[in-house]
């Protein structure tokens, strides 16, 4: 494992927030995680093509028809906060 | 040292779709939130994108018209960031195969033609609208008001190589671009709407330098004036510091509309690392010729093309852009009129000048069904051969937009038909010198202004209707022989 | 059942629900009962039947859904207190598909959060037991879904697997678990783990049951871009080349769990079957393959669970605070791992190291898999090295959980139809299976194949909890 490896710069990354308790847990558990994929290092890979359908499907595209959409109340009803008809955060700037 | 600036572009433009990029959903304006949503454009759990076969068309149109090299096998990429007006916080984008690439745009910039090279062209989805609640000032909102309706509309990226020098290029670029989306048909192209959204990457550096300087980026701007001070602003903030021999930080700016300058954005820390990857609910998409061909199909008029059709027609560069860049309408009028007339700049000055002048002040956006070339012709006809004054014209233009009139009859009928009859004017000549002794005595050359007051007073004597071009030759024959 | 009148689906409906009104206190195998809607509809398929008018095999029988499935106006918590108040606007095309067809839901079942593990014991509401055993685990993800179905609390229930997650479940509760090909039964609705090799599919006690979910479920869905137009392979399978996989059938896969293939084998062999040995080397690094790839797409799948459209939210006073916060207590320890080794096998530097090279492995094991199915119609092992453990059993290490899905990760990667059936029992009287693997679009075949090695092995136990409390 690539001893780079910092929790905090990819719980940051993550936008999670972790205990001091659980870094360290979680750090300990990403070791042997990582370590045990090293593995993958031996296998020869050079040309492999990537398809992203494990069965090679090509992409279809979807005709450009508008379709109803959620009634707003359906929208709107998971939202913890609602104002005028917006979902309501803490400000995103400072 | 002598310093030069160097410019990317990189510009969003919305396509004008029915539906969004991956969901159904209707691509509407409006004022409330929210009520063009589904579980995709949302990003609520377990909901999939579904691509727009329309926004790939229009893609690969505006890919051709930048004469970009398409990918014929590409994917789409997520690019992860987490801000809240981006539901799925990873934006559906392209990375390493865009749909097109290494293309050009031709635009015009002082008379003369310039290539902008193009890097890249490649499909992503617009995020929400965030909507800040506070004081009224942006750096005290209380709280942030989300709206998705814009949610998963598709946007195309243009990205230009960092090949621009000045804001006046830039802007020259952006005004082409714009009048190629909306002569493509893919875009409305309303810069007020935000259908064209540019960031503009900076650098200065000294100008025998091979190396570019540090970039700053200039993010998220609409109007061309913005762009055009901003851009100046930062050229003239970098090259202070260069001269001062203090680094440029490389950063995201804002430009400021009301202090005129630009703003650090701050951002958070690393989050420049957007961790692309292949988006695994969509499978490589294949772009094959008969695909290209069927969208090169719905290509009919690119501006490079109308340019050069207009400069045939004998018209100047810039006024060759200033149609080609207006609305298609006027485009078409300038050039069905020009071939019943003599005269391109002229035939251009009425229709840029008056006709468009006439049809602001009365606020009208379309020609009267019966206002067609040939009539407009006709009109410019009598003017240019001196038939009727240009005042006379003006006022027939008038009439004409107000109802359906023949001009010439509409000329005679209303006596507006110069004389060009030489006897007659001889004869009112010869009288005006008559009553006009002291002056003719004090004239002293035939470029004497006091020509111009005979002339005016030709003119009264015959209540306008004699052609003033034959007045004066008449008149300097008389005096000066 | 229902056409020759011997039960009316409402009766069906109510011995479903008695059964879990006391099977449910000691499996906690349904995180939601849907009782008066479940009878209010199968009375109306009671009055279909009786007007001779219902809508097929399906029509009034009572099936469970894994709680990370969506339907409408119901709760989807996926196991999460992130999603412990998210009541979902729409249905999932499956669930469109069953409603169609008349089919009655019990209720939402419990699953490891977002469907990440292989106990139920990663559960923020706590873990299911084993019907066979309440001291063991019912396998994971879709823990809820097999013990549901093993305890008799729903005929048969829809699960989804990512890397074994309705095999291995099904596997340890002795019923029937079925990974359909990728891409033919839709994932809109299912709340992605691992886009590309998520699959939902049937937990059931029969494979003919299997069938003919499975049959109502598959099928071309437009709002799935991943989704295909299958066209089945039909093999005659009255003789058939059944391959063993070498790696599956050595150190880390249990004797019991060998012999339970041993015994499959000899049976085909008496049936005039061929069975021969065959190696894919690259299946060992399988594992490693997988927990680069899901961890990494399921990092980008979770950045929505952000407290801002929905779901629970901490208070904080700007908006990227409250989504770490939010993030923080509402995900699990497991989930949390998860995203940190996806985000972390993503990032700048790191891709090609990681998930750039694991996504060319898998490549080569796809095409390595379709040079097998050319020598061999199907592939044999076993569906879980061992039998169910202990609670507590697998918590200390992750990678000695990860490890109960070696056997059944291969068939996510390469998009594989699989099925598990159950075929005996283990010493301490916990069921055992073999899973059977087919080419991409053998979904039938598999089912033809399994349902053969279903009459030859007669297993015919079922779980001690329920016999337990019959005799009661």
């Amino acid at each position: 494992m690539s001893e780079n490896f910092n929790i905090d710069d990819v719980s940051n990354l993550a936008s999670i927030e972790l205990s001091e308790d659980e870094k360290a847990k979680l750090q300990k558990d990403l070791q042997i995680i990582l370590e045990h994929v090293e593995a993958l290092k031996n296998v020869d890979i050079k040309d492999e093509k990537i398809d992203i359908h494990p069965l090679s499907k090509v992409l279809e595209l979807r005709k450009d028809e508008s379709k109803e959409s959620l009634k707003h109340e359906d929208a709107m009803m998971n939202s913890p906060e609602t104002k005028d008809g917006h979902f309501v955060v803490p400000p995103s700037i400072e | 040292m002598n310093l030069k600036a160097t410019i990317g572009m990189e510009t969003h433009v919305e396509l004008d779709t029915e539906s969004k990029m991956f969901c159904s959903c209707e691509v509407i304006e409006s004022e409330e939130p929210n009520i063009s949503v589904c579980p995709t454009c949302l990003g609520l759990p377990g909901a999939l994108p579904v691509p727009n076969k329309t926004a790939i068309e229009y893609i690969v149109m505006l890919s051709l018209g930048t004469n970009c090299n398409i990918t014929n096998e590409g994917m789409f990429h997520r690019k992860n960031y987490f801000y809240p007006d981006l539901p799925k916080n990873y934006q559906i984008s392209q990375f390493d195969f865009p749909v097109g690439i290494n293309g050009s745009l031709e635009i015009v910039l002082d008379e003369e033609l310039h290539s902008v090279e193009i890097e890249r062209v490649h499909m992503e989805e617009d995020t929400g609208k965030s909507v800040h609640e506070g004081s009224g000032r942006i750096d005290s909102a209380i709280s942030t008001l989300l709206d998705f309706n814009r949610s998963g509309i598709p946007l195309v990226e243009v990205v230009t190589k960092p090949v621009i020098s000045t804001s006046k290029m830039a802007v020259a670029y952006i005004e082409e671009l714009r009048q190629l989306v909306i002569e493509l048909g893919i875009s409305k192209g309303k810069l007020e709407k935000g259908n064209l959204r540019f960031d503009a990457n900076i650098s200065v550096a000294d100008e025998n330098s091979n190396e570019l300087g540090t970039k700053v980026e200039i993010k998220n701007m609409n109007s061309l004036k913005s762009l055009e001070k901003a851009i100046d602003y930062e050229i003239m903030r970098q090259s202070k510091q260069v001269e001062k021999g203090e680094s440029v930080i490389q950063e995201t700016r804002h430009w400021d509309e009301n202090k005129q300058v630009t703003i650090s954005m701050r951002t958070k820390e690393g989050s420049a690392d957007y961790r692309y990857f292949s988006d695994p609910d969509l499978p490589n998409m294949i772009i094959d010729q008969e695909f290209i061909k069927n969208s090169k199909k719905k290509i009919q008029n690119l501006p490079t093309d109308k340019r050069k059709t207009l400069k045939e027609s004998g018209l100047s560069l810039s006024d060759s852009n200033y149609l080609d860049k207006g609305e298609k309408w006027l485009y078409d009028l300038y050039l069905s009129t020009v071939e019943n007339t003599k005269d391109s700049k002229s035939t251009f000055n009425f229709l840029t000048g008056e006709l468009q002048g006439q049809m602001r002040k009365a606020e009208i956006d379309k020609l009267p069904e019966w206002v067609d070339s040939e009539k407009l012709a006709n009109l410019i006809n009598l003017f240019e051969t001196n038939e009727v004054s240009f005042t006379s014209a003006k006022d027939i233009l008038a009439k004409l937009l107000g109802e359906d009139i023949d001009p010439k009859s509409y000329a005679s009928e209303k006596n507006l038909i110069q004389s060009s009859d030489d006897e007659e004017i001889r004869a009112l000549v010869t009288s005006v010198v008559k009553d006009n002794q002291d002056i003719v005595e004090r004239l002293e050359d035939p470029d004497d202004k006091l020509v111009g007051f005979l002339v005016g007073q030709v003119m009264k004597s015959s209540e306008i209707k004699v052609n003033p071009g034959t007045v004066k030759e008449v008149l300097l024959k008389e005096l000066f022989g | 059942m229902f056409q020759n009148k011997e039960m009316k689906p409402s009766e069906l409906f109510e011995q479903v629900y008695e059964t879990a009104s006391y099977t449910e206190s000691v499996l906690h195998a349904h995180l939601e009962l849907f009782y008066d809607e479940g009878l209010k509809l199968s009375k109306e398929s009671d009055r279909r039947y009786i007007k001779s008018e219902s809508l097929g095999l399906l029509d009034g029988i009572p099936i469970a859904i894994k709680d990370n499935i969506n339907i409408y106006g119901y709760k989807t918590t996926c196991s999460s207190k992130m999603l412990s108040n998210y009541v979902s606007p729409y249905d999932a095309t499956v669930i469109s598909s069953l409603k169609k067809a008349g089919i009655i839901f019990t209720g939402k079942t419990n699953l490891d959060e977002f469907a990440m593990g292989s106990s139920t014991e990663n559960s923020a509401y706590g873990p299911t037991k084993n019907p066979w055993n309440p001291d063991y685990v019912p396998g994971g993800s879709s823990g809820g879904s097999a013990a549901v179905v093993s305890a008799g609390s729903a005929v048969a229930s829809l699960g989804s697997d990512t890397g074994g997650s309705i095999r291995q479940p099904a596997s340890f509760c002795g019923v029937v678990g079925f990974k359909p090909t990728y891409g033919t039964v839709s994932r809109y609705g299912l709340i992605a783990f691992a886009s590309s090799l998520d699959q939902i599919g049937p937990i059931t006690n029969t494979v003919d049951d299997t069938r003919i979910i499975f049959n109502e479920i598959q099928g071309y869905d437009s709002k799935d871009a991943t989704s295909i137009t299958p066209e089945y392979l039909k093999l005659d399978n009255k003789k058939v080349k059944v391959g063993i996989l070498k790696e599956f059938m050595q150190e880390g896969v249990s004797e019991e769990s060998q012999n339970e293939v041993n015994k499959v084998v000899s049976l085909l062999q008496e049936k005039g079957h061929e069975v021969t040995e065959i190696s894919l080397p690259l299946t060992e690094m399988a594992l490693s393959v997988y927990y680069l790839i899901a961890p990494a797409e399921c990092s980008a799948n979770l950045s929505r669970f952000d407290g801002v459209r929905f779901g629970i939210r901490e208070a904080a006073s700007t908006s990227y605070e409250m989504m770490n916060k939010t993030r923080s207590v509402g995900f699990g320890e497991e989930v949390k791992k998860r995203i940190l080794l996806g985000t972390y096998a993503l990032s700048a530097g790191y891709f090609d190291e990681y998930y750039g090279r694991a996504l060319k492995v898998r490549s080569k094991i796809i095409s390595d898999f379709k040079d097998a199915f050319e020598k061999v119609d199907f592939i044999l092992s076993p569906t879980t090295p061992t039998p169910a453990f202990a609670f507590g059993e697998k918590t200390k290490n992750p990678l000695e959980m990860y490890l109960s899905d070696l056997c059944t990760i291969p068939a996510n990667l390469a998009g594989l139809p699989a099925i598990s059936i159950p075929t005996g029992l283990s010493k301490n009287a916990l069921p055992l299976s073999v899973q059977i693997m087919g080419k991409p679009c053998s979904d039938y075949s598999v089912i033809d194949f399994a349902e053969s090695i279903e009459e030859m092995v007669e297993f015919n136990y079922s779980a001690n909890l329920l016999e337990e409390n019959n005799e009661s």
